[in-house]
Parts: structure tokens; sequence; C-alpha cells
């Protein structure tokens, strides 16, 4: 039951796994040059990842609530959508590195809209990579595609913020001042460390913790935070 | 490390002093929470990354030919940005070679279609952007790229 958990909670690298194991047994030789491929990438993220966890740590941290709302938010208007722009184009590192850092501005109160051009143009217009542009096809080529590019982002941000709305992203990326404390339900196992640790937070419901606190005492933030790291699935997430 | 790269750890390191200084707790507090948030991607991450080893050794790079160089333009375009939205090449790679295809004669149309999905659509990254914004905002953020890419592609057409 637990394997089971496990590999449906990692479903990707399990079967990235197993697709290397098929192909090391049918085609060594494919295998080995997917590994090479794969290293550049790998040796990529170790240089990207540590920044972004400082990054994220730093928004968190060090930016209030207040000013993310009105560079990034829903009133932010142009000001927000240029200041996005520039925000995905500076930074380095492949798409995936923008998740998390998309994520924490979400949490502070980013609006879709701004987050789509963060996340595009974290993608497609990095300054390094327009001048390799130019370099191989000329700085006409670049500037019409960099004109049309951001155009389409801006257009593509509008579309997708009419789309979709807040509540259609996971639960915990929700700006959500009350509830501090979540239990993910599919984790939990209903071990009950939680309740034994902290009896006035939670409680076990038919084999389910449940959060019967109503509101977070700031004082409390560490102890639940401990709670958190104690629970052996990680089912309670502490957003503060 | 490029240039870029080194820049950004400088910024993020200094920042990330000031924000010790400024507030010690508050910024513990934040390194749990991307802790834990990083340690949900990472092994995604990983998974990612040995895809596209394996998908760069199936299709390399150098069988954007095949594709760019056919003679029906819509159908060369169309191909051209599934290619690029499937694969993963770093634009070091991906420049110099449309570019030498586009010397060589290759229709811009297509060439612009691959170049544009090769970064907007991620097909591969498609999981783990599902997973952090949801099924419904990556649908409709890497659908309507793939649209855009092909309508940048054929107004560069026009264009150049």
């Amino acid at each position: 039951m637990m394997a089971m958990d496990l590999i449906k909670r990692n479903k990707t690298v399990f079967g990235v796994a197993f697709l290397y194991l098929v192909l090391f047994v049918f085609s060594p030789e494919k295998a080995f040059a997917s590994v090479n491929n794969s290293v550049y990438y790998l040796a990529e993220m170790f240089q990207v990842l540590p920044v972004i966890f400082l990054l994220t740590v730093v928004i968190e941290a060090l930016v209030p609530k207040k000013t993310i709302m009105n560079s990034f938010g829903e009133g932010s208007g142009w000001r927000g959508k240029v200041y996005s722009l520039i925000l995905g184009s500076i930074s380095a590192g492949p798409v995936y590195a923008a998740f998390p850092v998309c994520k924490t501005l979400l949490g502070k109160g980013a609006s879709i809209t701004n987050i789509v051009i963060v996340l595009s143009s974290w993608a497609v217009i990095k300054v390094p990579m327009l001048a390799n542009e130019v370099k191989f096809l000329g700085v006409e080529f670049m500037a019409a595609r960099w004109v049309l590019t951001v155009g389409a982002i801006l257009v593509m941000a509008q579309i997708t913020s009419k789309v979709v709305k807040i509540k259609d992203l996971p639960k915990d990326e929700r700006q959500d001042e009350e509830r501090v404390v979540e239990i993910k339900k599919d984790y939990c196992v209903g071990c009950g460390i939680c309740a034994r640790m902290l009896p006035e937070y939670y409680e076990i419901n038919e084999k389910k913790a449940k959060i019967i606190a109503e509101g977070v005492k700031n004082s409390d933030m560490d102890i639940l935070l401990k709670s958190a790291e104690e629970c052996p699935t990680k089912a309670i997430v502490v957003n503060g | 490390m490029d240039i870029f790269t080194i820049l950004f750890w400088v910024i993020a390191v200094a920042l990330f002093i000031v924000s010790l200084i400024k507030n010690r707790q508050k910024t513990f507090d934040a390194m749990k929470k991307s802790k834990g948030m990083m340690k949900n991607m990472i092994g995604e991450i990983i998974g990612v990354i040995f895809l596209i080893g394996f998908i760069l050794t199936m299709v390399p790079p150098e069988s954007i030919k095949d594709f760019l160089g056919s003679s029906n333009a819509f159908i060369s375009t169309i191909m051209s940005a599934i290619v690029g939205s499937i694969t993963l090449i770093p634009a070091f790679v991906a420049f110099p070679l449309v570019g030498s295809l586009v010397d060589a004669g290759a229709s811009v149309v297509p060439a612009v279609a691959f170049l544009t999905t090769l970064t907007m659509v991620g097909v591969v990254t498609f999981s783990l952007e599902k997973k952090e914004f949801g099924l419904k905002f990556a649908f409709v953020r890497n659908t309507l790229s793939f649209g855009f890419a092909v309508f940048i592609a054929l107004f560069m057409g026009v264009v150049i």
C-alpha cells in the first residue's frame, strides 16, 4: 500500500525510470546516449535551483504582500505587465525554475495575467538568448520575433485570465489569510502524531487528521511548522 | 555558468543576506516553506530532465531539417511547431542550427514556429506545470502558446 502510494505520488520519476530500464535492456547505446544528453540539463538544474530557492525565500520574507499586490496584483494594470515582462526576461534558468517563483508570487496576491506573462517571458524572451539569436539569425529577425512574441504573450495572458480563475488553481496556491494550516486528505494516513503533539489544533476523525482550531496564534507558528515536519507523509501544509 | 546566471546568483545571495539581517525569524520560516515547495518539485524535475535526454536521443535536433525542408509550407510549419513543443534544445544549439538552415534556403515560417514552440510550449514539463498550477491553467497556457507560435511564424513570413 505504502509502495503504491509512493509510486502514485511520483508518477513521472517512476515512469521515466521504467522507460530507462526497458531502454537499457533493449538498446544500451541509446540509453547511455540519453543519460549523456540529460547531464547538461542536470548541471543546469544544479546551477539554477539554489538561486530560485533563495529568490523565493527573499520574496516570501522580505517583500510585503501589499507590494506584490500593488506591483503584480489584479489592479496593477500596465505597470504590472511591464514588471512581469522584465522579471521574466532578466531571470536565468529553464522554465520549470519559474514555477516556484510564480507560486510564491501567486501566494502573495499576484494576478493570473501577470503570472502568465512571467512564465511565458521567462521561457521565450531571455536576454542572453536574444544575443544568440542576433548572432545566428540577424538583428531584424530577432527584433521582429521579439515584438511579435511580446504582443502574443500580452494577449495570451489576457485570454488566460478570462478563462482561468484563482479558484481553478490547486488549493495551496490560493491566498487565504485564515487557513494557514491545511491537511492534504489524500496523503494523510491517520497516524495521529499531529493530534498527540498538538491536541488543541488537530484531531483524528474517521482515520484522517482534521484541523479543529479556528485560526492560528502567531506564537504557535513554530510548533505548527514542527508538526508539519513530523508528519510522516507530509500531509500537513503550513503557510504563513 | 554564463554571465547572466552568475549575476542572478550575486543578486539572489545579496538579497538573501539583506533578508537575514532585516528579519532572521521570518527568513527562516520562509526557508522552511520554500524547502517544502522545492522538495515537492525536485523529483518531478529530475524525471523531466531524464525524459528530455531520452527525447533528444530519439528525436535529435538535426531531425528538424526533415520538417523545415518539406515542400508543403503548411504541413512543415505545423510539424515544426509540434517538434518544437516536444523537444527542449538549448538555445545555443537551436539558433545556430536554425540559422544554418535558413541560410541554406529553408523557409522562415516553419523555422520561427519551431524556435517559438521550443521554449513556449512544454509537453515534457506539462505534468509539472499541471501539478503546480492545475490542469486548466497548464492546458490553456500551452494551447494558446502553440496557437500563437504558429501565428507569430506566419506573421514573420510576411515581415521578413
